[in-house]
């Protein structure tokens, strides 16, 4: 039996929300752990983007894909705590916008 | 101490216009392509079906052995990145030879 | 005989050899390098003596040893020897008198303990090699390369003295206005080449053939016709030989040359390096025959120099300057005998010339070396007791430079007269030259004497005088060979005996017109081109031609011996007077040169110098500065690019987000997506 759908362009609608909110952040926000947050957002409204396709094609490999995605992206926050924490202790703020010696 | 939450002020909200902005452009492409209707999962119990492949079992409704190489990337991956946040944490330390 | 000219190219390259010796092993030597010069000048002058008697017996040679550029480009460059009547002659007088100065230099330079004596030596052996290949050329470039040299060794000796002020101011002089002509030449070079595609002198090849064959078949070169093409190329390359031959305007370096060594003025200022000016357009007389126009602007600059030099002559107080005046007067004659198309007479005059101003150089060397090296002609006197042989070669070379009976001057100088006169009589214009000539006739019969009478006669003026140094064989041995010259060296060409009495003693005359016909060199051909192209014939005065010569050859001993006949008057008292001062303004407008000197160094200073800054303002400012603009656009645009990174990582994401949104607005918009 097929469910009643939701139309696949609100799901895409929805991750294309959530990647402008993740990105809005990355833009405005100077914490740097809020920046890794931000980036999280983004992360997974991608993950959306592939579950919606997955079902709107019935091919399971883009469910299998989701979960690489996010396991990578446990593993990516993991090394970015870790890279905030050498920052802050070159640093010694976790302000991504004190940062700036690789310019001119 | 803690403080009553407050809504951030200090940065430049103008620049997320540009986020706004992208997100208008994607809105207006995605609502006026045109999609079919989606076909759909089978039904059934995706989530069992990978747990008894898992243990090799025959039980699950859906053909899900596909799942199973993700975890072991996952477990690897997870692990590696567990090691290096440790490496990346540590204080640098007076190396003796 | 033939293969004598095999050794020809040793003639140049032994001197070259005394160069080198004198440059790299002169200060080891005990005379310091004279006598490897006089060694190579000894043995050059030998060959040149074989080369002259085998060229007597009919045999000459004009062959090329290197090509540089093959024929068949669009021009060939060649290295080569032409040895006819004309070279074998000047090579001999070259080498006769490089060799005699070399042995009067054992006397003025050695004896009188000079330093640097190495280099004196080396620059002497360069100049006489280069003067000796420059003789020898068969090309016109070759003949500029060794133009040129000559002018550098000019350059190098008369700055010899370099310690003091005088000398490398004057070398320099001499060098620039020589170059400023020789600028010239060389564009009048790369003209020769570029129309006739080759520079040979002799021959049916060779540029003149050339040009004679272009000139009867009515081609144009560039949008000129043929002739007026010629005389723009005749005029360039005489450039050059007026400023070799310092003739004006560009004779102001002459005087100032006298700084230098009088060995050097002898053979350089007076019989050789400022022969090349002349020596080059005979060489080329079957081109310039061919350009009426040129002869006589040549005329013209030719009589004009003779007087306008003679009057500064008149002058002068240092006996070295009255000879420079003297020899830029004579030069002024054999070009004004080139102008008239007397090519023989001008070649007789720059032998005898030669000879008598060299020995009257190496005469004031004598006497300079008397005098403890003072010049000044108020100091001498009465020194023909004192320094007998000195006297009498002085005095053979004076009476030969006036033009006085039987001496070698007379008949040249009369030979030019009387060219110019009978060929003045068909051509009007050319007698004005011969006037003005004339003149110097008297002029210089003036000044030739007032300066042996200050010298050597009279009262001496000063101790020095009184008790000259002494001068020994090495100094008396050259000046008695060339007085002996000065004497009989004009019995060669003895044209008025012949043409009065038909005795057959022309002999220079015969001897010119003895060139082989395939190189077209002979004096009978040029004869002929004259009479064709020039319009050059010969005229009579009173219908008879010995009448010509006897008012011709009458008239010009008369005005010398009037002139002569008044400088002794004037100058023979014991005391004598400073008659020239009595002139006023015209004795400061003389001895001032006319304001030759001045005028150039306002045309150097305030002329071009201002020109030349006004070319480098456009240089600098217009030309670099669209340079200067094109980089500092690229500077300022980087400048102002790098502030785009900031360091700060949200504006770098601000950049990506919106090179994002901008790419996928253009692709919705020309994807058609909406």
């Amino acid at each position: 039996m097929v469910l009643a759908t939701v139309p696949v362009e609100y799901y895409l609608l929805l991750s294309a929300a959530v990647f402008c909110i993740g990105l809005f952040g990355i833009l405005t926000r100077r914490n740097a752990l809020v920046f890794l947050m931000s980036v999280e957002l983004m992360l997974n409204a991608a993950n959306i983007n592939l579950v919606a396709f997955a079902f709107y094609w019935e091919n399971l490999t883009g469910q299998v894909f989701v979960l690489f995605t996010m396991a990578l992206a446990a593993a990516e926050v993991a090394i970015g705590i870790g890279i905030i924490l050498v920052l802050y202790r070159n640093f010694n703020d976790v302000d991504v916008t004190e940062a700036t010696t690789l310019k001119w | 101490m803690t403080t009553r939450p407050e809504l951030h002020r200090e940065t430049n909200k103008l620049i997320g216009v540009l986020a706004l902005g992208l997100f208008g452009v994607l809105a207006a492409v995605f609502l006026t392509s045109g999609f079919g209707t989606a076909e759909g999962f089978e039904t059934g119990a995706i989530t069992s079906s990978i747990g008894y492949a898992m243990f090799n079992l025959d039980a699950g409704s859906i053909d899900s052995e596909g799942f199973l190489v993700s975890f072991i990337l996952i477990a690897l991956v997870l692990d590696a990145a567990l090691d290096g946040s440790i490496m990346l944490a540590k204080e640098d330390e007076e190396e003796d030879y | 005989m033939e293969g004598v000219f095999q050794f020809a190219p040793a003639i140049a390259a032994l001197p070259f050899v005394s160069f080198l010796v004198a440059l790299l092993a002169g200060k080891y030597m005990p005379k310091k390098g004279a006598l490897a010069g006089i060694l190579a000048t000894g043995i050059s002058l030998g060959l040149s003596l074989v080369v002259l008697a085998v060229v007597l017996s009919g045999h000459t040679y004009n062959e090329t040893l290197y090509t540089f550029v093959d024929a068949g480009e669009p021009f060939s460059l060649t290295f080569g020897l032409l040895i006819d009547q004309l070279s074998a002659l000047m090579l001999v007088i070259v080498s006769l008198i490089a060799f005699l100065v070399h042995v009067f230099s054992l006397g003025y330079m050695n004896d009188e303990g000079e330093m640097g004596l190495p280099r004196y030596y080396a620059s002497l052996g360069l100049f006489t090699a280069s003067m000796l290949a420059f003789v020898f050329s068969d090309n016109l470039l070759m003949a500029f390369i060794f133009f040129e040299l000559v002018g550098l060794c000019s350059y190098l000796l008369i700055g010899f003295w370099f310690r003091r002020d005088a000398p490398p101011s004057a070398a320099k002089k001499a060098f620039l206005v020589t170059r400023f002509g020789d600028y010239f030449f060389l564009i009048g070079v790369v003209g020769v080449l570029a129309t006739f595609g080759t520079a040979q002198f002799a021959g049916s090849e060779g540029f003149p053939a050339l040009a004679e064959a272009a000139l009867g078949a009515g081609e144009t070169f560039y949008g000129f016709g043929a002739e007026t093409w010629f005389s723009i190329l005749g005029l360039l390359v005489l450039g050059g030989a007026l400023g070799k031959s310092a003739q004006f305007p560009f004779h102001t370096w002459l005087p100032d040359a006298m700084e230098g060594p009088t060995p050097v003025s002898a053979l350089i200022h007076a019989a050789t390096m400022v022969a090349a000016g002349v020596y080059l357009i005979a060489r080329m007389y079957g081109f310039y025959a061919l350009l009426p126009t040129v002869l006589a602007i040549i005329a013209f600059i030719g009589a004009f120099t003779a007087l306008f030099a003679a009057t500064m002559g008149v002058v002068k107080n240092e006996i070295k300057q009255v000879l420079a005046y003297s020899t830029i007067s004579q030069y002024g004659y054999m070009m004004l005998a080139l102008g008239a198309g007397s090519y023989v007479a001008a070649v007789f005059h720059l032998t005898t010339h030669a000879f008598f101003k060299a020995l009257l150089f190496l005469g004031a060397g004598s006497v300079i070396i008397a005098m403890h090296h003072n010049e000044n002609m108020w100091d001498m006197g009465g020194l023909k007791d004192e320094m007998r042989v000195t006297y009498l070669t002085f005095l053979a070379g004076s009476l030969a430079l006036a033009g006085i009976f039987p001496f070698a001057g007379f008949w040249s100088k009369d030979e030019v007269l009387f060219d110019t006169l009978v060929v003045g009589l068909e051509t009007p214009l050319l007698l004005v030259a011969y006037v003005m000539a004339l003149g110097a006739v008297f002029l210089t019969g003036f000044y030739t004497l007032r300066m042996v009478m200050l010298t050597f006669h009279g009262k001496p003026r000063t101790d020095t005088a009184e008790n000259p140094h002494g001068v020994r064989w090495n100094v008396k041995f050259p000046l008695v060979v060339l007085g002996v010259l000065a004497v009989v060296a004009g019995f060669i060409n003895m044209v008025p005996v012949e043409k009065l009495t038909g005795a057959n003693v022309s002999f220079l005359s015969g001897y010119l017109a003895d060139a082989p016909d395939e190189f077209l060199t002979s004096s009978a051909h040029y004869g002929e081109l004259l009479e064709t192209y020039a319009g050059y014939e010969s005229g009579v005065l009173a219908g008879s031609e010995p009448l010509t010569v006897l008012l011709g050859g009458g008239l010009a001993l008369a005005l010398a011996l009037a002139g002569a006949g008044l400088g002794v008057v004037l100058y023979r008292a014991d005391e004598p007077t400073r008659h020239t001062e009595k002139l006023g303004g015209l004795h400061t407008l003389l001895m001032n040169n006319y304001y030759q000197d001045e005028y150039q160094v306002w045309l150097a200073e305030g002329l071009t110098a201002r020109v030349a800054r006004a070319a480098d303002t456009f240089d600098q400012g217009v030309i670099d500065g669209v340079v200067n603009a094109v980089s500092s656009v690229s500077l300022f645009s980087g400048d102002r690019l790098r502030r785009i990174q900031t360091g700060v990582v949200t504006n770098y994401a601000a950049i990506i987000t919106l090179s994002l949104l901008a790419l996928i607005v253009v692709f919705a918009v020309l994807g058609g997506w909406f």
